[in-house]
């Protein structure tokens, strides 16, 4: 088993594919098939991190799924910087339909992961976080990210 | 240093396979010898002494018979005072009978008193001959009532029986001289063993010629002579040295007639002949016994030594640094496993001595890109015109795939900023393409965008699209402030304008109005380029995304919010380029604490300073 676990789960509607783990230059997207689907949904909660190789294996992979529609869910950090930073990251055909924010307090050092979704906390071109953000024992958190670099691929 | 070689392993295992049946052999031999000898001696003993008993038995008998013919004449003449004709006719018939002589005391001297003889005159003239001997004799006889001599060298007996009467005040001495031819050719023919008939003294009565008449010390002399007559036994045997050093088996039997003992004599050298001929025997087999095991154990000792001498000669070759060599694999015994993993050894050493030596060559190789790929980076400090400028670069390994740059290109200072896909060697290859394409672009004065057009093709057109750059490039027009950038995909530079209060996180500015494909992606790909504004006293902060990755020793990356909280620190007071890259650099080294690098680390900085 490589350090890259990918399900696929195909039903009538959508290809849905779970990813977890590292994306690297080991990794070999040519194993999973995105072809024929008109839409896909990918989950990416559990994905730890991304180099500059998985990043040029990821896009090729995307290109594998001709036009369609792909939904990424739960977008971890090191998923949105890839795709704010690359071009083409995202595809065209691509959305983010909800993506994990990082919170932390720097007195108590305390951390947290907030999900944005689309049409809650962003749209098209705003971004609407939270009012307050709280940790567990009730300390304010601020945004652990410069909100102008990590929201820029929702201003696109 | 090459140790002298003792003897060959072949030669030990000769040894070896010669001297154990040798010693073996030799020690059962001697074994089987001495039980031999034993055996044999008490085989000798055993049948002289069995010899000498049936001939003490038949002497006695035949004494005891000649005794048994004349007691009637004896008595006869005790009663009668003389011989009768019944006397005269049993003498006559006795055909063993020579004389019968009957003397008395008379004052001491034993004198004839009576005679019977087959020849007339004969028996006075024998006497007379023996004169002497006879006074002797009488003397004996007196002690011992009866006696055996044998006075002349022939077959002729003397028996001298003395008889007393019932008050033993008178005695009477019979001399009965018999012939016994027979019994004396018995003692003479002997050939392997002698046999004497001696008396009490040792005095030979019968035996080989030249003996009769003479002590047997004369030829040797057994203990039981030497032994008091109350301490000698009946019969027994013994070995004793002859008077010319010859050892003798010895074997004796009290005739149990008189003092008369018949002893056997055979020489031991003789008797233990058989022994000889075994030794012999023994010595030719056991030639014949080494020769074969010599013989086979050369050709046993071939198979193990050669294939050891081949193992010795190759070792003697890897010594000498041939590890090409290799041993013949003839058996699959231990030697043979031996050989084999020999080979193996030899195989394996010289592919990691190939593999060290390649090594070496490619550090040697990357020691060199390393020199050159230093020679693609500016110095780390400048002041052109008001933009000052401050750099940092340290690769993950001997070559890195991180690149920056600064030139002035009219009144237009170029930043160069990318990164490769990866590190090391493949990586610095590409940075080297991009840096010589870099070099001819300055050259046509375009825009940033154009550029990185052009920058594009190049890197595609060198690595078809396995190895691609991220990159910016950014112009900085002298005199205006005014900065043009084109982004391909890396990491947006942030933008630090001067303020009136110290530097917050939030007063950093991502330049990344525009994005655009990653160098080396697709060859034909467009770019698109903006425009900041940059006023005296801002700074913008290039870097790759190295810097986040920094580890410490326990492997924990520094991160993206401890490396903006370092950056704003280190530029909190709008600080000189210079200071602010110490500061930062001061930082993630602290977080690092000496390890190493997983990813290259770049970044710089450029001010805009107010014109001197």
């Amino acid at each position: 088993m490589g350090k890259l676990d990918v399900k696929l789960n195909k039903d009538a509607e959508k290809l849905t594919v779970e990813m977890n783990g590292t994306i690297d230059e080991d990794v070999d997207f040519a194993q999973f098939d995105l072809s024929g689907n008109s839409k896909i949904q990918v989950e990416l909660a559990g994905v730890k991190s991304i180099n500059s190789c998985g990043i040029r294996e990821w896009i090729k992979w995307m290109s594998t799924a001709g036009g369609a529609q792909i939904v990424f869910n739960k977008c971890p950090k090191v998923i949105v910087d890839q795709i704010n930073m690359v071009d083409g990251f995202l595809p065209a055909s691509g959305k983010v339909e909800s993506f994990y924010v990082p919170y932390y307090n720097d007195d108590s050092g305390s951390e947290k992961n907030v999900l944005f979704r689309y049409g809650a906390e962003f749209s098209e071109s705003s971004v609407t976080p939270p009012e307050n953000v709280k940790d567990e024992e009730g300390n304010e958190m601020e945004m652990d990210v410069i909100e102008s670099k990590y929201f820029k691929f929702i201003k696109k | 240093m090459v140790k002298k070689r003792g003897l060959s392993i072949r030669y030990k295992f000769l040894l070896l396979l010669t001297s154990l049946p040798l010693i073996t052999l030799t020690a059962y031999l001697v074994l089987a010898l001495n039980i031999f000898e034993e055996d044999k001696i008490a085989y000798v003993f055993d049948s002289s002494s069995s010899m000498s008993g049936t001939m003490a038995t038949q002497i006695k008998t035949q004494l005891n018979g000649v005794l048994g013919t004349t007691k009637p004449i004896f008595q006869e003449y005790l009663n009668q005072g003389r011989f009768s004709s019944v006397s005269e006719s049993i003498f006559q018939n006795e055909f063993m009978l020579e004389a019968v002589v009957v003397f008395k005391p008379e004052n001491g001297i034993y004198r004839q008193v009576a005679l019977l003889e087959k020849i007339p005159n004969q028996t006075a003239q024998v006497l007379g001959s023996i004169q002497r001997q006879m006074t002797n004799y009488f003397t004996e006889v007196e002690a011992l009532r009866r006696l055996v001599k044998v006075p002349f060298s022939d077959d002729r007996v003397f028996i001298f029986e003395r008889v007393t009467d019932e008050a033993n005040t008178r005695s009477t001495v019979f001399l009965v001289i018999a012939k016994m031819s027979e019994v004396s050719e018995m003692f003479k023919a002997g050939v392997s063993q002698k046999m004497y008939l001696i008396a009490q003294d040792g005095t030979v009565l019968f035996g080989p010629d030249g003996m009769p008449g003479h002590k047997l010390q004369n030829a040797v002399t057994p203990a039981f002579l030497t032994r008091g007559n109350a301490q000698q036994v009946a019969q027994g045997a013994e070995t004793a040295r002859a008077a010319n050093g010859t050892e003798l088996l010895v074997s004796y039997s009290k005739a149990g007639f008189g003092d008369l003992t018949v002893v056997t004599t055979v020489q031991k050298e003789k008797a233990l002949g058989a022994m000889q001929i075994l030794i012999r025997k023994s010595l030719i087999f056991f030639g014949i016994l080494i020769a074969v095991t010599v013989i086979l154990s050369l050709f046993a000792s071939k198979g193990l030594t050669g294939a050891l001498t081949d193992l010795f000669a190759a070792t003697k070759k890897v010594s000498e640094g041939d590890f090409n060599i290799r041993v013949p694999v003839n058996s699959t015994d231990e030697v043979g496993s031996l050989a084999e993993n020999f080979n193996t050894m030899a195989a394996e050493v010289a592919r990691l001595l190939d593999q060290t030596a390649e090594k070496a060559r490619m550090e040697s190789e990357l020691q060199t890109a390393k020199t050159v790929q230093e020679t693609l980076f500016p110095e780390t400090r400048a002041q052109i015109g008001p933009l000052s400028i401050a750099g940092f670069y340290e690769p993950a390994s001997e070559c890195g795939g991180d690149w920056w740059h600064y030139c002035q290109i009219g009144q237009k200072i170029f930043l160069w900023i990318g990164d490769a896909t990866g590190h090391g060697a493949p990586a610095a290859l590409i940075t080297s393409a991009a840096k010589s394409a870099s070099t001819i672009i300055e050259r046509l004065n375009i825009s940033p965008a154009k550029a990185l057009e052009l920058l594009n093709r190049s890197i595609y057109d060198v690595s078809k699209g396995r190895i691609m750059m991220t990159f910016f490039l950014a112009s900085f027009d002298l005199d205006t402030g005014e900065l043009v950038y084109c982004n391909a995909s890396h990491e947006a530079p942030y933008l630090i304008r001067k303020g009136e209060g110290p530097l917050k996180k939030k007063d950093l500015i991502p330049l990344n109005d525009v994005n655009n494909p990653r160098l080396g992606q697709a060859r034909d790909s467009l770019y698109e380029q903006t425009t900041v504004q940059v006023e005296m006293g801002d700074a913008v902060f290039f870097y790759t995304d190295g810097i986040p990755d920094i580890q410490n020793p326990a492997n924990e990356a520094w991160g993206e919010r401890e490396f903006v909280k370092a950056l704003v620190a280190a530029n909190k007071d709008y600080p000189s380029v210079s200071d602010s890259v110490e500061r930062f650099v001061v930082s993630f080294q602290a977080h690092r604490s000496g390890a190493a690098l997983v990813d290259d680390v770049t970044f710089f900085m450029v001010k805009r300073e107010a014109v001197l």
